[in-house]
């Protein structure tokens, strides 16, 4: 009996393809629109999964509290000087300086993000989560040498050669050795960026001795950050004390804001292909109503009908969501999403330049699935009802 | 009795504006193994008596039982069971696939009952043997003639091996040689133990040898037998 019940599924499933078939252009038209429309939603994903990956790496490699000095509103440098008079607090487990800044290639008109840190006291691999497609990071001691993002030694068409020079404000030149490459996996940090010893940064940016821009402190217990921020706030005067809390909600903010507007616009074009699909299916020809008439009184029931719809939706909304799945995964990572990328990165949040690596996640095809096969699935159900219930006598 | 109907009424869009009265207290028996004609013009109601002999719908009052099963109380799900197992259909167009092979038109009424597609195929193939067509039987049903569309036909409605073949208007769009031919068929399943009931204008089916009796119908009656 149930292997009766199994054939006729299949029975009915073979039927469904050769209508499929028989159908070719108009069903092909609905599987090209919902393709694309996976592909869409699929892309803008893809893309959002692998920015939050990338954001989440970037958080782990984050200090507990960041101190800047302000002046007037704006960050300047601080004194190295300044970590001392935080001796005296308890609950501190790590301090030490960095300079963040910027460095613009006017011949390539790129912006490199240079990273000088005391290797002494920082182990980047380690506590910046960062990894190397090739090569080593610098060592204490290891004056001159640096670790570079693939897109720096792309724009600066360093090849094979290992040395190059980069200006200093007063346009005299200072020489560097790569040591070592970051790979693709931290690219959202690590593509722009130019990392060197603490010196280096200084001498490169023209800044006075024992000056730095930020304070790095890491916490003993994760319950007492913000008591500490809060007594490093009153201890240093006119400094901005940042959390790894503040700077998570930074992130969560920009992302969830720009994945917000973007999933709206994609759940609008989705609906609107609901619609589409709800039409096509509804406007049964005159043909299709024979056809369903001729089954009917040679002994189809109104469920054998509406089983034959249902395994076609299935048929072209399976077969849509591999193919717009697999172009999204394609788009993303051999493409960095080049659609949604200007939507979903802004200058003033992240470098425009980097490679994206998609993370494939059950969860997350299943939320695609569920957003886009389902609905399909839904809105052919009344419509293959009301093909179903065409009289069989309409046929004598 | 193969066939019965007793004071049989069908009465469409029952209690409406548009109600329409077609068959008027029917009373028809046929017997197994024999060949009726219900002859009469357009609109007298041959179609309706066909369909319900078809077990397509229930008679509005009146008692029908077809190869021993009682109509009336009949749901609709039951009724298409119980027509996919007795009733054979051949159609005044013939009403096959054009898109479909001839193969696949001939299987379409076990597609539903869970049949092994090698069976299907099997059952198939002897029944287009039979009738000389087995040579066509992955052509596309719209490259046929209408010769063989009319074997594919038939071939249809014996796949089940129903006990009774309804033909409506089976050599309205053939020519006399094809009329002929079809009524042969008809002869020899009758012969095989089918019962056969069809509808037709045509002279050549009327007075046909094999047909047992006629059944003249005007406005929904029962005017000769």
């Amino acid at each position: 009996m149930s292997q009766s019940i199994v054939q006729k599924q299949l029975n009915i499933l073979d039927y469904a393809l050769s209508s499929l078939v028989r159908r070719k252009l108009k069903n092909c038209g609905i599987f090209l629109v919902f393709a694309a429309v996976i592909f869409l939603l699929a892309s803008f994903q893809l893309v959002t999964g692998a920015l939050t990956q990338s954001a989440d790496n970037i958080l782990t490699s984050v200090p507990d509290i960041t101190v800047q000095q302000m002046e007037a509103g704006r960050q300047v440098p601080i004194s190295i000087q300044s970590l001392k008079k935080l001796d005296k607090l308890f609950g501190i487990r790590k301090k030490s300086g960095r300079i963040w800044g910027y460095y613009f290639d006017e011949k390539n008109g790129a912006n490199y993000t240079v990273l000088g840190l005391d290797f002494g006291r920082i182990k980047p691999g380690k506590q910046l989560n960062l990894s190397l497609a090739h090569g080593r990071f610098p060592t204490a001691g290891s004056e001159g040498e640096v670790v570079l993002g693939p897109s720096v030694m792309r724009n600066l068409d360093l090849g094979t050669r290992q040395s190059f020079s980069l200006f200093r404000p007063d346009m005299s030149m200072v020489s560097f050795k790569k040591v070592g490459v970051f790979s693709r996996e931290t690219a959202l940090v690590s593509d722009d960026l130019i990392i060197m010893s603490i010196d280096d940064a200084r001498e490169l940016f023209a800044m006075a001795q024992g000056e730095i821009t930020d304070l790095m402190i890491q916490v003993g217990n994760a319950n007492e950050i913000d008591t500490i921020a809060r007594k490093i706030g009153d201890l240093l005067p006119g400094v901005r004390v940042l959390t790894k809390a503040q700077i998570r909600k930074t992130y969560q903010v920009v992302f969830s804001w720009r994945s917000g507007f973007g999933s709206i616009c994609l759940i609008a074009s989705l609906a609107a292909f609901v619609i589409l699909a709800w039409d096509k299916a509804s406007g049964l020809s005159q043909e299709e109503k024979k056809e369903v008439g001729i089954l009917k009184i040679l002994g189809w029931q109104t469920s054998d009908i509406m089983a034959i719809r249902f395994w076609e939706s299935c048929v072209v909304s399976g077969l849509s969501f591999i193919v717009g799945y697999s172009l999204a995964w394609i788009h993303v990572s051999w493409y960095d999403g080049v659609l949604f990328s200007p939507v979903l990165l802004g200058w003033s949040v992240l470098k425009p330049s980097f490679s994206l690596v998609p993370v494939l996640s059950l969860t997350d095809v299943l939320l695609v699935f569920s957003f886009s096969v389902v609905p399909y699935l839904g809105a052919t159900v009344v419509p293959a009802w009301r093909s179903a219930i065409v009289r069989p006598d309409s046929v004598i | 009795m193969q066939i019965e109907l007793e004071a049989v009424n069908k009465i469409y869009n029952q209690h409406q504006p548009n109600e329409v009265q077609a068959l008027y207290d029917i009373t028809l028996a046929v017997e197994e193994r024999s060949m009726i004609c219900l002859r009469g013009p357009s609109g007298s109601g041959k179609s309706t008596l066909l369909a319900i002999i078809g077990c397509v719908f229930p008679p509005t009052s009146g008692r029908a039982a077809i190869a021993g099963r009682k109509l009336s109380r009949l749901p609709d799900r039951f009724l298409t069971l119980h027509r996919r197992e007795t009733i054979g259909f051949i159609f005044q167009r013939f009403n096959i696939l054009p898109e479909l092979s001839v193969l696949d038109n001939v299987i379409l009424p076990l597609l539903p009952m869970g049949i092994a597609p090698g069976e299907c195929r099997r059952r198939a193939e002897g029944l287009l043997n039979k009738f000389g067509i087995d040579h066509r039987s992955r052509f596309p049903a719209d490259q046929i003639s209408g010769g063989e569309l009319q074997r594919v036909a038939i071939a249809r409605a014996l796949i089940n091996d129903p006990p009774i073949i309804l033909a409506d208007e089976p050599t309205a769009h053939l020519d006399t040689r094809l009329s002929h031919e079809f009524m042969q068929m008809m002869n020899d399943l009758k012969h095989e133990g089918k019962t056969i009931v069809l509808t037709s204008h045509d002279p050549l089916v009327a007075e046909h040898e094999g047909v047992d009796r006629i059944v003249e119908i005007l406005d929904g009656r029962v005017v000769d037998s």
